[in-house]
């Protein structure tokens, strides 16, 4: 009975999946990657970043001017939520001292004059120095007292308006000519968390897929198999199927991981969810079958089991950089920005941002599902390139060698043919 | 044979497997020079400019226009016009604009009749850098909005100019950026990026090249080249591994403070001095782990796992301080952390000896960890009783 070509194509694919699932299955070393690392990893960074916000940096003030308005800002400062006044010194080498030492991130500096020029209408300075080794310090030193300077100006603008003798409403209307609202609806107190965990949630599901898959890859290396191999029914035909029978078992078990990191970990961990479960779903698939190839055809270049550590994993925080999380796409160098459309992770990580920490909809984020549509052809092309590569190679291997056989067969008689002719 | 020949011996015989194997050193220089490239020219701007501020002008005048123009000049921000609300949310929402500024109806009316006018600011805070620069922007571009008008009305009032800024300014602030005056973002991520990589590739190398004795099973015959002295064995490796590393952190060192010019308050050779321990105590970071766990793939797992994590624990992104308190305690076990405190002292403030020999004794310290486990090492050098793969 002959059969036809769709039964026997998924016959072939079906046998391959359960090769290929198998042969995942007892490698504890891949299984440990994908189960330690694909479900450990989000929980860990979770952990790291769980605060997200910095607060109350310890700040020390040196107070020279002494006056009360001085004293009231120092209160003021020391009541928002970034600054904590943790010590007064008396002199500045006191407390760079402390600045020196750590105990504090910063210092406040009030001159002598500052109260006289206040007092004589003219702009009364003081001096803020910021501990750059991380700029959350800094962040919080400039944003304490620049609440509290702005709130100042008002108030003491309006003071001396009225001295002119306007009324309450007329001082106000004159001071503030402009008002503004200013709203961060996705990430309300600038949390650290809530965009990094959101960009490195995605960014696990390709690095650990890739890990994994370049272990296995590597393995077959070593053992002298190689994981491009064709039915031998199909006289050298059927790339595809080898190419989806063996995506096949990756997809569904990275479906598991990511359905785990994308919608589990977050509820987990109270982190925003705005996004709705069928378009991150859409989502997951769509980047789930993109990293499937992209990993397919860059693990091809592995030939040991341990080789894809030394060699890629330095690329896990470049990716991140690479998905402009932090710094803006905008800015990146013409090269960088190319070479990032490289990596499923830009379009995937920008794409669940979008959607599950901002709560866009799939028309928002249809920019970067087309990239991943696009993305996915290639690399399908590309990894049903390799197939085909790999095994051109090795059967050209066993030809070369009868070739070889061949050629010194023939010698041999030609000689021997010779030795009969002398 | 002294103990030197034996290292010599051992030095002699990674130089072949180098030769052989051309993934160390793939793995290596190649790798740290990709890092290097990469973050020195990612980040070379330093700051971001012209990052892209959507404005929505429902007024269209030429106070709301002038707005538009100053806001365009800013160095940070670019404007990207929209008529109406809802599509410029949708590319805020969509990462493609940082914030969005609706500038009311009857803006300049409301200004003139000293209604007090209300512009809305949104920001998308989760693309972090470019939507606290925008924010940042916007909030200087409406006060100054406010201060030219207030500027105006006095000037109209008869006020002499010299005391106008006193009325418009009370207060201001002169911030002083210790340690990096420009605010300079390459700098300050590139300087704890790099040897932060360092570090990575260090551990995960060495692993390997420690490993790959136990799953090719030539440990024994490592060993018979020492005469059986695992501390040559490992000292043999560890000295070529260190030179290596010596050399390439020390080439980033320079890169980064003499050829990139980033600001080092302190000298460069106490830099270099941080630099090489900080390799030492990866290493020994890496003997300890495959002497625990002599499984080549194992090892190679927790050792990547460890310095992954060790680029967030460092806490110089978040700092230290606003992690969870169990958190806290590992991130003492990373050499980059001291690496770090040395950073700050040498780097940002400048500081002496006292300030930093802290910091150099507890990298001192992590190079005991290897005396830990050398007997086991040994041993499974010896007997090859563990799992291969």
């Amino acid at each position: 009975m002959k059969e036809t070509y769709v039964k026997s194509w998924l016959k072939d694919a079906l046998g391959i999946f359960n090769l290929e699932l198998g042969r995942l299955l007892r490698d504890g070393g891949v299984m440990i990657i994908f189960i330690v690392a694909g479900f450990l990893y989000p929980i860990l960074y979770n952990f790291v970043y769980r605060n997200g916000v910095l607060e109350d940096t310890p700040i020390a003030v040196v107070d020279d001017a002494g006056c009360t308005d001085s004293r009231r800002m120092i209160r003021e400062m020391d009541a928002t939520r970034e600054i904590e006044i943790a010590y007064r010194c008396t002199d500045m080498e006191e407390a760079r001292e402390l600045f020196r030492d750590r105990r504090v991130n910063g210092i406040i500096y009030f001159p002598s004059d500052f109260g006289d020029r206040l007092a004589n209408k003219e702009t009364a300075v003081f001096s803020i120095y910021a501990d750059m080794s991380s700029f959350l310090y800094y962040k919080n030193l400039l944003m304490g007292s620049e609440f509290v300077m702005l709130n100042e100006i008002n108030g003491i603008k309006v003071e001396r308006y009225r001295f002119d003798g306007l009324t309450d409403q007329q001082a106000d209307a004159s001071v503030n000519t402009v008002l503004y609202d200013d709203v961060n609806p996705y990430n309300r107190a600038f949390s650290y968390s809530i965009f990094l965990i959101s960009a490195i949630l995605m960014l696990i599901i390709q690095q650990v897929m890739f890990y994994g898959m370049s272990m296995s890859v590597g393995t077959m290396r070593e053992e002298n198999r190689s994981f491009a191999s064709l039915p031998d029914t199909l006289r050298g035909r059927g790339v595809g199927r080898v190419v989806l029978g063996r995506g096949a078992v990756y997809w569904l078990i990275f479906m598991v991981i990511g359905i785990y990191v994308t919608t589990i970990v977050p509820a987990m961990f109270g982190f925003p969810q705005r996004g709705s479960f069928r378009d991150i779903m859409t989502l997951l698939a769509i980047f789930v079958t993109v990293c499937v190839f992209f990993c397919m055809t860059w693990s091809t270049l592995v030939t040991r089991r341990e080789s894809a550590f030394i060699l890629f994993l330095f690329m896990s925080p470049v990716c991140i950089f690479l998905t402009g999380c932090s710094w803006p796409t905008t800015a990146f160098p013409a090269f960088w920005k190319w070479f990032s459309y490289l990596f499923p992770s830009t379009f995937g990580c920008q794409a669940f941002i979008d959607l599950n920490t901002a709560g866009a909809d799939l028309e928002i984020v249809a920019p970067q599902l087309k990239a991943l549509c696009l993305q996915g052809m290639v690399y399908f092309a590309l990894a049903c390139g390799a197939v085909y590569v790999e095994n051109f190679v090795l059967k050209r291997k066993g030809r070369i060698d009868e070739v070889r056989r061949e050629v010194e067969g023939r010698i041999e008689r030609r000689i021997g043919a010779e030795k009969i002719q002398i | 044979m002294t103990f030197i020949g034996k290292i010599w011996n051992v030095v002699r015989r990674e130089v072949r497997i180098w030769v052989r194997r051309p993934v160390y050193i793939v793995g290596s220089v190649f790798v740290m020079a990709f890092c290097t490239v990469f973050y020195l020219t990612f980040l070379r701007d330093g700051v971001p400019s012209d990052v892209p501020i959507a404005v929505v002008d429902l007024d269209n005048s030429s106070t709301s226009r002038e707005f538009c123009r100053q806001l365009d000049a800013t160095q940070l921000g670019r404007v990207v016009r929209y008529d109406d609300f809802a599509p410029a949310r949708a590319d805020m929402q969509g990462g493609r604009v940082t914030s969005v500024c609706v500038i009311p109806d009857g803006f300049n009316r409301d200004i003139q009749a000293q209604r007090q006018p209300t512009v809305s600011i949104y920001i998308n805070g989760l693309y972090f850098l470019g939507g606290s620069l925008a924010w940042k922007d916007l909030l200087t571009m409406v006060n100054l909005t406010g201060g030219a008008v207030q500027r105006e009305v006095l000037r109209m009032q008869g006020v002499p100019e010299s005391s106008i800024m006193g009325l418009l300014r009370p207060v201001d602030i002169d911030v002083h950026q210790i340690g990096n005056p420009t605010m300079n973002y390459g700098a300050y991520l590139a300087n704890m990026m790099i040897p932060g990589m360092l570090q990575m590739v260090v551990i995960i190398l060495l692993i390997y090249s420690l490993g790959t004795e136990l799953k090719y099973g030539t440990g024994r015959h490592l060993l018979q080249s020492v005469d059986g002295d695992i501390y040559a064995a490992v000292s043999g490796k560890m000295a070529l591994y260190t030179v290596l590393f010596t050399l390439i952190g020390w080439t980033i060192e320079v890169i980064l403070y003499k050829w990139m010019h980033f600001p080092l308050a302190g000298r460069l050779g106490q830099m270099l001095l941080a630099c090489f321990l900080l390799v030492l105590a990866s290493e020994a970071v890496a003997v300890f782990i495959i002497g625990l766990v002599p499984v080549c793939r194992f090892a190679l797992s927790i050792g990547a796992l460890y310095s992954v994590l060790g680029l967030s624990l460092t806490g110089f992104t978040l700092p230290v301080e606003a992690m969870p308190a169990g958190l806290r305690g590992l991130a003492l076990m990373y050499p980059l952390r001291y690496y770090y405190g040395m950073y700050v002292q040498v780097g940002v403030f400048g500081s002496g000896f006292g300030q930093w020999f802290f910091y150099v004794v507890m990298l001192m310290l992590f190079c005991f960890l290897p005396f830990l486990v050398m007997r086991r090492l040994g041993h499974a050098y010896e007997y090859l009783d563990y799992e291969r793969n």
